[in-house]
């Protein structure tokens, strides 16, 4: 009998897990409500707008619950729905192959980010420069340098060597450099 | 790779603290004689602030948005379960059935995901 998911909000994702493997859906709920957000967040800097990253949170998520059975535990939770995620999204990206010109005459002239609002306007064409990189190199730089994750977890969540995940972050923020300055 | 091109591919993790004390005092050094360096690595420290701002920015999901996608998950989930429960009760004509009855999706998903 699923319990109140008041009672779970303590619980932790493993046990959840298990609950959701076992036809519990109110635990999947659960982690769906506790992992939303950065699932989103991940798929809006990678996708690059709002629409696009509410259908690829949706399908990760849904993605999520299909394969419950393949978490095998080696890397939390997260890091292991992080990957369904990047995946997702970067699916999505490659399908649509869109990209909208980055203005460089605009980050040219971009202020020194002291204010609160020239740090907001930095941030905005930073969001737009963080399109213009290749897949690999945005993922990873959203991983390590804007989710905060370690270079196993982003490794892991890319499915590739540590090495591979940390040259992937060097070249991205590299590149980043190069396009806002 | 010339030494000042070496040191310059190290700034960004320099900048982002990654790198182990020899690497660092290697960046320090190099970075005393060198304008250039010192150049870049302001545009790195730059970056670096601006990617704390867009990790500080919120991003969430609109209320209507976030029904939605509940709404298209509890769907899905329905469409996982019964895919499951009717294949297991008539297999292939039991998954065919689902998919004329709109759950194609869902069908192929479960196919796929094997």
């Amino acid at each position: 009998m699923p319990e109140d998911l008041s009672n779970m909000v303590t619980v932790s994702d493993a046990a959840l897990v298990e609950r959701a493997r076992a036809g519990d859906r109110g635990a999947f709920n659960v982690l769906v409500r506790r992992h939303q957000v950065v699932v989103y967040r991940v798929c809006y800097r990678i996708l690059g707008n709002g629409d696009d990253a509410a259908d690829a949170t949706q399908e990760a998520l849904l993605r999520a619950y299909r394969r419950l059975d393949s978490f095998r535990g080696q890397s939390a939770f997260k890091t292991w729905l992080m990957r369904l995620t990047v995946n997702v999204s970067l699916n999505e990206r490659e399908r649509r192959k869109e990209t909208v010109p980055f203005d460089e005459s605009r980050a040219a002239a971009m202020p020194d980010p002291a204010s609160d609002l020239a740090r907001a306007e930095a941030a905005t064409q930073l969001h737009q420069a963080l399109q213009h990189l290749p897949p690999n190199h945005r993922a990873a730089v959203v991983l390590r340098d804007l989710e905060g994750f370690s270079y196993v977890e982003t490794a892991t969540a890319l499915g590739v060597p540590e090495g591979t995940a940390k040259g992937w972050a060097h070249r991205g923020r590299v590149r980043l450099k190069e396009l806002l300055t | 790779m010339s030494a000042t091109d070496e040191v310059l591919d190290l700034l960004p993790a320099y900048v982002a603290d990654e790198l182990d004390a020899a690497e660092r005092e290697r960046v320090e050094r190099a970075l005393a004689g060198s304008p250039r360096l010192h150049e870049e690595l302001g545009g790195y420290r730059r970056l670096f602030v601006l990617l704390a701002a867009l990790a500080d920015e919120e991003v969430v999901l609109t209320a209507s948005a976030e029904r939605r996608m509940l709404r298209q998950l509890a769907i899905g989930w329905y469409l996982s379960g019964t895919v499951r429960f009717v294949e297991g009760l008539a297999g292939a004509y039991g998954r065919a059935l689902i998919y004329y009855l709109g759950g194609g999706r869902a069908a192929r998903t479960q196919q796929g995901g094997r």
